[in-house]
């Protein structure tokens, strides 16, 4: 403890002592005070209480409050004092502990006043508290104020600050002060119930207690007030109730503090468990129940974007003070690694988000790796995706351009020839084979061109779907080919193409390499899977290295997550399959 | 002879139009597109419409369906679908409409004024004119392959039989002790044995009708 919060302890220790023998040597028939027993332990639970929580925390303005309440409250005790200095400043300082309560339950737990109806309570306590006080002890004598109508005699001294008499208007004073006192507590109750509703998880954790006994006193304050207006039916309980639950107040912030400090024992577990983790969701299931916030996310700072994704990939912006959201910066030799978002209760609990991260930071930076790998996967498949989309956009570009423009200028060319040819005079024999050679050649220019154009994008596969495209290809094919097709709608576009162009190519392999006498062509889908296959009874022996054109295949079957697999045993035939994802 | 054409490219539809102006026929217009030539049909009355299989909007089969449309207002009228290339698909579906006056041809053979003027007036007279290609296409693959019959199962040759009596799925159901479905089944498996090309399933039947009856 430091020096000057020690020297806190013997003050403390006296105000207390002469406080409790004040209360004990009350005068009698004053039912509402406390007696001795309750004097020192409120007293005592905001000063042990006020004086812990500084102590680990000196940053927060709670724990002088507490202090200084507890301090309060005893000076409140020199109300009971035969000696008419003392008792003055007791009158006075009466009822000053219900402005620091005030102030302690609505500022927890950082020890700032969050609103203007926070500050407008606070600021109403202290005018009702010590302004409403003073200023009636400006009219009203000790009878009037205190002891004057209990049983018809004044067992108190003269207040020193009186400067008028009127009895009469002290009274309304102090009526108009409790009234005050009532509304400004119902008012209170009202706030402390909608922060609990509005309040998340992690955030209720922090004020169940507080508001529980904070609510509880200001409940008992009210009855009792409005039993003291009423003339004091219930005579002295609901006093003693009020000052038990005021008690309970500072005790409920310290076990709230405690709880904080256990749950730096969960980071023991967490590092059990970051020893074991497997998969990002599970990192992130760790870290929220180490920091007791289900609402927690990490994000992984991606330096190549310089931005902070999520474990699945979206990437999102550092919560701004209006969010509803904290974050708090994980960061391993100076660079930042990882982001965690998290409730604003945590705050609070610096201490052990600061240890969970210290903790889980070699955990983090492995996944941030592994996440970075993911996103650069994801980024690569949709790319690769893209190019093939791009390549089958410019193949349809390519072949509509030879069509439109090439094919017809050629076959209109091969029209005037013809008219020519009709046109020659009988006797032009040397003419003749002339325009017949260019006819003939113009013939195989126009076969040749339609050749190209069919391998380029074959119009059939979009007109009449994959089926019977595959039956024009097993039709044309070098080798006898046997088609099997087990399919009865159309898929999309790049899975069809895609399908098509792998039965192509490898039906030309087959021609080409395979010196086998058949090739069978097996097309089958089961609703989430398109499988085609197409197998030779030839040498075997194909591989997939670079520059084969199966390498092609595998690159345009796996860019839509497709599998290509090749079994190809020498002197066993070879057999080409593509799995595409069609669903 | 009076014809109409209907192809989306201008430099053709004109350049058939004088070439068959030169060979005697009488061109009662020319059409940018199916809807035009549908028009241009009905309006004229031409005993053959020359359709470009390939014509706005989508480029695809536009040809064929014109084809459907004018047998459907016209079905004296004859048709000649012209494509860049030969698909036996579109030829079975061109005939699917009805074999009387109808044509498929390779687009390239207008260079042969002689077998162009043949083909039109063959069409316009109700034959059938096929391109050599398409024919030789079909022809090939009989002789690729062995008797396909063989690669059916026992069941299937059954099933094919009772089609080829003329019978319907349900009485070759009721006659096999089988349900409907089982012999759908079967008889989609010898449409795949027989390699029969994908188009309407009445069509696909009469096919493997005729290779059953066909085959030694």
């Amino acid at each position: 403890m430091r020096p000057k919060l020690f020297l806190l302890v013997p003050a403390a220790v006296a105000a207390g002592a002469g406080a409790t023998w004040l209360a004990a040597h009350a005068s009698a028939g004053r039912p509402t005070e406390p007696g001795p027993y309750l004097t020192a332990m409120v007293g005592a639970s905001l000063i042990a209480s006020g004086l812990g929580s500084w102590r680990a925390r000196p940053e927060n303005p709670l724990g002088p409050a507490m202090v200084l309440t507890g301090f309060a409250w005893f000076a409140g005790l020199l109300s009971e004092a035969t000696n008419a200095p003392l008792y003055t400043v007791g009158v006075a300082v009466e009822y000053a502990f219900v402005a620091g309560f005030v102030y302690i339950v609505l500022s927890f737990p950082s020890g700032q006043l969050r609103g203007t109806l926070d500050r407008v309570l606070v600021v109403g306590a202290v005018a009702a508290a010590l302004g409403l006080q003073l200023l009636a002890m400006l009219f009203g004598n000790g009878r009037g104020l205190r002891c004057g109508e209990i049983n018809g005699r004044s067992a108190c001294p003269d207040i020193l600050l009186q400067v008028f008499h009127d009895n009469g208007l002290a009274l309304h004073l102090l009526k108009f002060q409790r009234a005050l006192a009532v509304g400004l507590t119902l008012t209170a109750l009202c706030l402390l119930a909608l922060r609990w509703l509005r309040a998340s998880r992690p955030q209720r954790r922090e004020l169940t207690w507080v508001l529980l006994a904070g609510s509880a006193t200001l409940v008992a304050l009210a009855v009792n007030v409005v039993n003291d207006l009423v003339g004091g039916p219930l005579q002295s309980t609901p006093a003693n109730v009020w000052f038990l639950t005021l008690a309970l107040v500072p005790i409920a912030i310290v076990a709230t503090f405690v709880r904080r400090r256990l749950a730096r024992g969960s980071i023991a577990g967490l590092v059990v468990q970051l020893g074991a983790h497997t998969e990002p969701a599970d990192l992130q299931a760790a870290l929220s129940t180490a920091l007791g916030d289900p609402s927690l996310e990490v994000a992984y700072w991606f330096p190549a974007e310089a931005r902070y994704v999520t474990g699945d990939g979206r990437p999102v912006a550092v919560p701004g003070p209006d969010s509803g959201r904290r974050s708090t910066l994980v960061e391993r030799d100076g660079t930042p690694i990882a982001m965690l978002l998290h409730d604003p209760a945590l705050e609070h609990n610096r201490t052990l988000v600061q240890s969970v991260c210290a903790a889980a930071g070699l955990a983090l930076d492995n996944e941030r790796l592994h996440a970075e790998l993911r996103a650069r996967l994801v980024e690569l498949t949709a790319s690769r995706a893209r190019l093939v989309e791009a390549t089958d956009a410019e193949r349809r570009r390519i072949e509509r351009d030879l069509h439109d423009g090439t094919q017809q200028r050629l076959v209109s060319i091969a029209m005037s020839l013809g008219l020519l040819e009709s046109k020659l005079p009988p006797d032009q024999e040397a003419t003749v084979p002339i325009v017949h050679e260019a006819q003939l050649a113009l013939a195989l220019a126009l076969e040749e061109l339609r050749e190209l154009t069919q391998g380029i994008h074959p119009t059939l596969l979009v007109e009449r779907g994959l089926p019977v495209a595959l039956e024009a290809l097993c039709r044309r094919a070098g080798l006898p080919a046997h088609l099997k097709v087990d399919l009865d709608n159309r898929l999309s576009d790049q899975v069809e193409t895609a399908a098509y162009y792998f039965a192509s190519e490898a039906l030309s392999n087959a021609a080409k390499h395979s010196h086998g006498t058949e090739v069978r062509v097996d097309v089958s889908c089961d609703g989430r899977t398109l499988t085609v296959e197409v197998a030779d009874d030839g040498i075997g022996g194909a591989s997939v290295g670079p520059g084969s054109g199966l390498r092609g295949l595998a690159d345009r079957v796996e860019a839509l997550g497709g599998r290509f697999t090749v079994s190809s045993p020498p002197g066993l035939g070879t057999r080409l399959q593509a799995e595409i994802p069609c669903a | 002879m009076r014809v109409a054409i209907g192809d989306d490219a201008v430099i053709l539809r004109e350049g058939l139009a004088r070439l068959l102006h030169e060979a005697g026929f009488e061109v009662v217009g020319v059409a940018a597109n199916a809807e035009e030539l549908l028009a241009l049909v009905e309006r004229s009355e031409p005993d053959v419409a020359i359709v470009d299989i390939r014509m706005p909007p989508t480029h695809t089969d536009e040809g064929i369906r014109a084809a459907k449309a004018i047998h459907e207002k016209r079905p004296t009228t004859g048709i000649l679908v012209l494509s860049q290339h030969v698909h036996p698909h579109y030829a079975i579906e061109l005939l699917s409409i009805g074999t009387d006056g109808v044509g498929y041809l390779l687009k390239e053979r207008v260079a042969n004024l002689n077998q162009l003027s043949e083909s039109i007036r063959r069409v316009g007279q109700g034959d059938t004119v096929l391109d050599p290609a398409v024919v030789s296409q079909l022809v090939d693959r009989r002789r690729q392959a062995d008797n396909p019959l063989e690669h059916l199962t026992e069941r299937e040759l059954e099933v094919l039989a009772l089609m080829a009596e003329g019978r319907t799925n349900k009485a070759i159901a009721e006659r096999l002790f089988l349900s409907e479905h089982t012999i759908e089944k079967h008889i989609k498996n010898i449409f795949n044995t027989l390699r029969l090309p994908h188009s309407p399933d009445d069509h696909r039947r009469v096919l493997a009708v005729v290779t059953y009856l066909d085959s030694p």
